[in-house]
């Protein structure tokens, strides 16, 4: 079954790469440019759950990854099983100078609070997007704490270590 | 029951029904909270020793800390701390309260719980058994009993300081302070 995703999406799109990690598993490589296409076209063909978005911070290339997993819960030329569910990682990487990528709330509407959580940890933008508001953290950063830029001990050491210790008034 | 037990009953009533009536307030942060269903429930059966769960800090007069403390969380717990009743007494589970723990170089989690609000006494270890809850609330009678666990007195007295605190942690807080912070003599209070 693999094989033949493999083939359709190999002679769909030319600037991709197409790899089988295991039996249900597959990795395509992809320019940012086309994601959008890829993934509708991953979606019409069955994949219609979208299980993780995430992004990895590879600073000695100077770039942020991004990894869309998709699964197919319910295929409908085959039956409904573990062993034959499909799970296709789609990686695509954007500069790290100019952090900025399409939403893609318009085909899976759950990737919204991904977004929001990348946005947040990583300062990534995605265009588009329906509102961009924090999501987990409280407090304001400089540099978002997901990158590897950021330095988390010498932000312990100014913001928390620098909190005194309440001293009891009679000693 | 002895007769020292009797004695400490009509001598302080009060204080010895507090002792044997501790209301814990359910309140979850972090991974310790999954050691506290088995400790209130069949298994371990907190209220052989009068600790009882309920559900609003307005009934409650020990507050369990029962993990890391990020600083979405301290704030929740500041609110919780100073909506419950005194006399009012504070028990950290676990490492993470007591200096980050694993999450001692993390960006968003607090380090030291008791610059924030005060403790009358820690639980170290990662996880601690259920059993150290036990043994962590006969500890809290004997401080009770030796008028030690005072640390809601404590707080009403350094108020300025742990809500100084708490503003360089958390930024504007949008609720008054409890007590009075300004510099003006303090009228009669206890």
């Amino acid at each position: 079954m693999n094989k033949s995703v493999k083939e359709k999406l190999e002679s769909t799109f030319k600037d991709i790469q197409v790899s089988i990690l295991e039996d249900s598993r597959i990795a395509v490589t992809a320019e940012n440019h086309s994601v959008l296409t890829i993934l509708r076209f991953l979606k019409d063909d069955g994949f219609n759950h979208l299980a993780l978005l995430s992004a990895v911070d590879w600073i000695e290339d100077n770039v942020f990854e991004l990894c869309f997993i998709l699964t197919s819960y319910q295929r409908d030329d085959d039956e409904y099983s573990d062993s034959q569910r499909l799970h296709i990682i789609l990686k695509t990487t954007i500069p790290r100078e100019k952090p900025d990528f399409q939403t893609i709330t318009a085909i899976f509407p759950i990737a919204e609070p991904y977004e929001r959580e990348i946005h947040e940890l990583f300062g990534i933008k995605f265009e588009g997007h329906p509102r961009l508001t924090p999501l987990l953290l409280e407090r304001e950063y400089e540099i978002p704490p997901f990158r590897k830029d950021f330095d988390t001990r010498k932000y312990v050491k100014d913001v928390f270590d620098k909190i005194p210790f309440v001293e009891d008034k009679d000693e | 029951m002895d007769r020292n037990q009797i004695a400490k009953w009509f001598k302080e009533p009060a204080k010895m029904a507090n002792k044997y009536s501790l209301h814990a307030i359910y309140f979850c942060t972090g991974c310790g909270i999954i050691e506290v269903p088995p400790v209130i429930t069949s298994r371990w059966d907190a209220e052989r020793f009068g600790v009882i769960p309920v559900a609003t800090p307005r009934q409650a007069n020990l507050f369990l800390i029962t993990g890391y403390v990020s600083v979405k969380t301290l704030r929740a717990i500041i609110r919780t701390y100073e909506q419950m009743l005194e006399p009012k007494y504070t028990v950290g589970f676990g490492s993470c309260p007591i200096n980050g723990g694993m999450y001692w170089d993390s960006y968003n989690t607090i380090k030291h719980l008791d610059k924030y609000i005060p403790i009358d006494g820690w639980i170290a270890g990662c996880m601690p058994r259920p059993e150290a809850i036990f043994i962590a609330v006969i500890h809290l009678w004997t401080l009770i009993d030796k008028d030690m666990a005072t640390g809601y007195i404590k707080y009403r007295e350094n108020y300025k300081s742990y809500r100084r605190n708490q503003e360089m942690a958390l930024g504007e807080l949008e609720w008054p302070p409890l007590f009075p912070v300004s510099d003006e003599p303090r009228g009669n209070e206890q």
